[in-house]
């Protein structure tokens, strides 16, 4: 997985999640776990285009090593997002959280440079298996059940996918993971597309996020933010570029999500809704699916993950330390916790595309690439969407847990942060504001570069109309800033749906069908068990009579010596001692007489 | 002593930024950026807009202003009340 011009980035995870339980416990091996990231940023910038790294299995042909323009510039992001991660939870003792963040990540690089549908499958599920551990290593009740829900709602959509591929090959010959067009598009391709919008979180099939992301631990969801719904974008964008149901499907999910953030309570919940609503703007990028918006697609989830996983950290810092991810239990925490408030303004103003922000040079691309396509509905929803995110993230979730929202908060106890966690922080803080400054550090990279020169973002009139944008949705808030005002409560959303179902399976198991099973256990005492019985007595008595006879009596043989030594060997003491002087007066006359 | 009892220049500056007064002096502050803005964007032409009702002026602060008072108003006033539920509604806590 190594050679002059490649080496595979999951491999110095996957090695290190191996190696990492049977390490010594002096906590000298977390230094170890910066090496994976450093060896992975190496290597998503300096590998060469090719399909480096193909096994033979079964007569099928996996290729695991595929880099091209588009892997290329997710895998440097995601490097980049591993190191933040890692460093993020250099803190943290518990090995069994670094080997599920180890193995998820390898299995998120692993899809990236997957190139065929097989590859893809068997790392796509090894995501969904860490990943399941992020969560359920919170380690509290509520973790563990919406870990159990997460696993089993990626595996039906693992199983989309697996259906998918499977029923392509039958129908192509061919596991080849490439580009789909609609017009042409089989049953088993909207299969994959279904497998693949359950991780890239599309609504309906979205709730398993905002359920299973607020529970997984501080740091374990810094990962997950980053990782699972990028993975999808990639694949759709790999695979069903153009495809006009995600233009639609993006549109929805941008303002669905922002709806349901501007009445959530918990932080990392509003954040969580804030993945689906950005994600749109990726999918609904890949669904016009022209050069302009490709690029944007791409390059807003090089930016979302950056200021994503700032924000997960951020608002994990104030559960860390506050004890509360609840905007109703916090208040004025800005002089008592001010980096990590400035930290989170960085990645606010980022997610919100404000100039000077890397969301203002990824955001805009996407919606003028739309708005170029005559895509006006399309365009306007993501602007909406903007108005919404700049509310809810930019100004709802710092008033009312930074600010002035509520009185200051002097009472309650806050831990100390750990220094390596600002230290994840501020880089991730830099690379969002040297990215909205100097756009070409990541427009350099992005996969269709014909078309980067149709798209400038700092022109004096992409700068004001942002400003306005967002400063008049700004006086929206402060106009309602007592509407907004969050309090405990849960929202409904189509996991309702969900445990509806889930419900219905285990009425169905545990009424009518273990009604039948009663019934069919009745009559299988009663008929079928006789029936067998008659035959293994017949069966059993031509084995005796005429198999052995023709083996030589051998089988009652053997069987008479071991009912004998069975008899023998009762346990009793006096017994043993009895037959030991048995055969030893037998041993003794044998002598005594034969010599 | 506490860890955070001991603020650094930008936690004693942020505190002192709730003193009386003070939140007004933010709030004007920002009233005047966006008299700003909207004047720029009088000065500043749209030489390429896409939708057609995006070439007039105040087009943009109009819409950030509207459609940011509908959705919370519809979101909180009309949505929410419909699918609030307890926190423990399923059971998980």
């Amino acid at each position: 997985m190594a050679t002059s011009d490649f080496y595979h980035p999951s491999l110095a995870f996957l090695m290190m999640a191996v190696a990492l339980p049977f390490l010594p416990g002096n906590r000298r091996w977390k230094w170890l776990l910066l090496l994976p990231p450093l060896a992975a940023i190496y290597a998503a910038f300096g590998n060469l285009d090719g399909d480096h790294f193909t096994l033979t299995w079964l007569g099928l042909t996996l290729k695991l090593g595929h880099v091209d323009p588009l892997s290329r510039v997710f895998s440097q992001v995601f490097a980049i997002m591993s190191l933040a991660g890692i460093v993020f939870s250099l803190h943290v003792n518990d090995k069994a959280q670094h080997v599920s963040a180890l193995l998820y990540v390898t299995g998120g690089f692993g899809c990236l440079l997957a190139g065929d549908y097989l590859t893809l499958f068997v790392f796509w599920e090894l995501m969904s298996l860490g990943s399941t551990f992020l969560v359920m290593l919170n380690r509290t009740r509520e973790s563990v059940l919406a870990a159990f829900r997460y696993f089993l709602y990626h595996v039906a959509g693992g199983l989309l996918l697996l259906a998918g591929l499977l029923l392509r090959y039958r129908l192509t010959g061919s596991f080849d993971f490439g580009p789909i067009a609609e017009s042409s598009a089989t049953y088993a391709d909207w299969l994959i597309l279904c497998g693949f919008c359950v991780n890239a979180a599309v609504v309906p099939l979205h709730a398993w996020l905002p359920d299973a992301y607020p529970r997984g631990t501080v740091t374990g969801s810094v990962f997950m933010c980053a990782y699972t719904t990028k993975t999808a974008v990639y694949v759709l964008a790999r695979a069903f570029p153009g495809w006009e149901i995600l233009a639609v499907a993006g549109t929805v999910m941008a303002v669905y999500g922002v709806v349901y953030a501007s009445m959530e309570n918990n932080a990392r919940r509003i954040l969580s809704y804030h993945i689906v609503s950005q994600v749109g703007y990726m999918v609904a990028g890949i669904g016009v699916g022209t050069a302009i918006t490709l690029n944007g697609a791409s390059a807003h989830a090089y930016a979302h993950i950056l200021y994503k996983g700032l924000l997960f950290m951020s608002a994990g810092a104030v559960l860390y330390s506050a004890g509360t991810q609840k905007l109703d239990e916090l208040g004025g925490l800005a002089s008592r916790l001010p980096w990590v408030m400035v930290c989170y303004m960085v990645a606010a103003l980022s997610i919100s595309g404000m100039p000077l922000f890397n969301g203002f040079v990824s955001k805009t691309m996407t919606i003028a690439g739309a708005a170029e396509a005559h895509r006006t509905f399309v365009a306007l929803g993501l602007e909406l969407a903007a108005v919404g995110t700049f509310i809810s993230v930019g100004l709802k979730l710092p008033y009312f847990a930074f600010w002035g929202g509520k009185k200051p908060d002097r009472t309650r106890e806050l831990k100390p942060i750990p220094i390596n966690m600002y230290v994840g922080m501020a880089f991730l803080a830099l690379l969002c504001l040297a990215q909205g400054l100097y756009p070409h550090m990541l427009y350099k990279y992005l996969p269709y570069q014909e078309a980067v020169h149709e798209f400038v973002p700092w022109t004096p009139w992409n700068v004001i109309q942002a400003l306005m944008l967002l400063g008049f949705s700004g006086l929206a808030f402060f106009v309602m800033r007592k509407v907004i005002e969050p309090h405990k409560a849960l929202n409904l959303d189509f996991d309702w749906f969900y445990r509806l179902i889930g419900r219905g399976v285990l009425f169905l198991i545990s009424r009518p069908l273990a009604a039948v099973d009663n019934v069919w256990t009745v009559v299988w005492d009663k008929v079928g068990l006789r029936v067998l019985k008659g035959l293994g007595a017949l069966t059993s008595w031509f084995d005796r009579n005429a198999i052995d006879g023709i083996v030589d009596g051998s089988a009652v043989g053997v069987k008479g010596l071991g009912t004998l030594t069975a008899f023998l060997q009762n346990g009793r003491l006096q017994h043993y001692l009895g037959l030991m002087v048995v055969l030893g007066l037998l041993i003794f006359a044998f002598f005594w007489y034969g010599f | 002593m506490p860890y955070d009892k001991r603020p650094d220049f930008l936690g004693r500056f942020l505190a002192d930024q709730l003193a009386p007064g003070r939140p007004k002096v933010w709030r004007n502050a920002f009233l005047a950026l966006l008299a700003l803005i909207a004047i720029l964007g009088l000065v500043i032409p749209n030489r390429h807009p896409h939708f057609g009702v995006d070439a007039y002026p105040f087009f943009w602060p109009i819409f950030g202003l509207v459609m940011g008072l509908i959705l919370i108003f519809a979101v909180k006033k009309i949505i929410q009340p419909l699918i609030k539920r307890p926190e423990d509604h399923y059971g998980d806590l």
